[in-house]
């Protein structure tokens, strides 16, 4: 008489795993967030006790005024007008200080617009605009009255 | 005589391979996921320079209405009652890390004197680098509208 012994399979149950890895893509596609994490870098001036030298005369100033309109140096101007304007000064003084100061009631957008258009000044005219400011309210009226 | 039987193929989607491709996308997720720390609603303003923001920078939101949120990079945003007290939490922050960035995501339609105070904030903490969270700006929004 032969006796066959039944054997068992060696092997990994594996049917479940796909399962496993679906929940799991689940989970990561619920919880994942393709967040914006990319903006323009705004380096600050350190603080200091002693005034900056901020001169007027001898700066470029953009007023941001409530409802976006932009004066250049007391000159009403619009956003792809100003590098044009700033190209002949900046030939003459790559480190001509621009400075930006919005009005407290303007939209913070519109700020950034112009700061934007002023970092395409390489792009846009060939010169880099690289003494750029923005004086906070607190300065301004620290430093410049 | 005696007739052989049919050979007959089993019929059955191939799912041998599933496993693994489930796995990669796993991979895939696990890789580019970012818990975001700071999940508040605002409209950014769009910029055509953008820079990535460095992982584990603090975050200081700014809503419409003006309402502030911070988070130091490592856990959920809070609220804050107002601009002053950012002052307070970003010199806790530039004290344990000099380097810390901080990411203003400011709404670009909220007044700029919220963000000038944050800013001045910013700048009496002794903060280095700050970032204008932006979003990309294409050549739809450029065209003038109608």
């Amino acid at each position: 008489m032969k006796f066959t012994r039944s054997k068992a399979q060696d092997e990994i149950p594996t049917s479940s795993m796909a399962d496993i890895a679906f929940l799991l893509i689940i989970y990561f596609m619920v919880t994942t967030t393709f967040a914006a994490t990319r903006g323009l870098d705004f380096a600050l001036p350190k603080e200091e006790d002693t005034p900056p030298v901020i001169e007027k005369e001898e700066s470029v100033l953009i007023e941001i005024r409530p409802g976006g309109a932009i004066v250049v140096d007391n000159k009403p101007m619009q956003l792809n007008e100003i590098l044009d304007y700033l190209k002949p000064k900046l030939e003459r003084n790559p480190m001509k200080p621009v400075i930006i100061r919005p009005e407290p009631t303007a939209a913070y957008g519109d700020m950034v617009n112009v700061f934007d258009e002023l970092r395409q000044g390489e792009e846009k005219i060939g010169i880099q605009v690289k003494n750029i400011s923005v004086p906070t309210q607190r300065e301004i009226e620290r430093f410049w009255y | 005589m005696r007739l052989k039987a049919r050979l007959t193929q089993e019929q059955g989607i191939p799912t041998a391979s599933m496993a693994d491709i489930a796995f990669l996308l796993i991979i895939f997720f696990m890789v580019t996921i970012t818990f975001e720390v700071d999940k508040t609603q605002v409209v950014l303003p769009k910029t055509e320079i953008r820079f990535e923001v460095p992982k584990k920078a603090a975050y200081i939101s700014i809503t419409e209405a003006g309402h502030i949120r911070v988070s130091s990079g490592e856990e959920i945003s809070v609220p804050v009652p107002g601009p002053e007290d950012v002052l307070s939490f970003a010199a806790g922050v530039v004290a344990t890390d000099p380097s810390k960035a901080f990411v203003l995501k400011a709404d670009a339609t909220v007044p700029y004197r919220y963000v000038d105070r944050v800013i001045d904030a910013l700048k009496q903490s002794k903060a280095e680098v700050i970032y204008l969270l932006s979003q990309q700006e294409t050549i739809e929004n450029q065209l003038p509208e109608g």
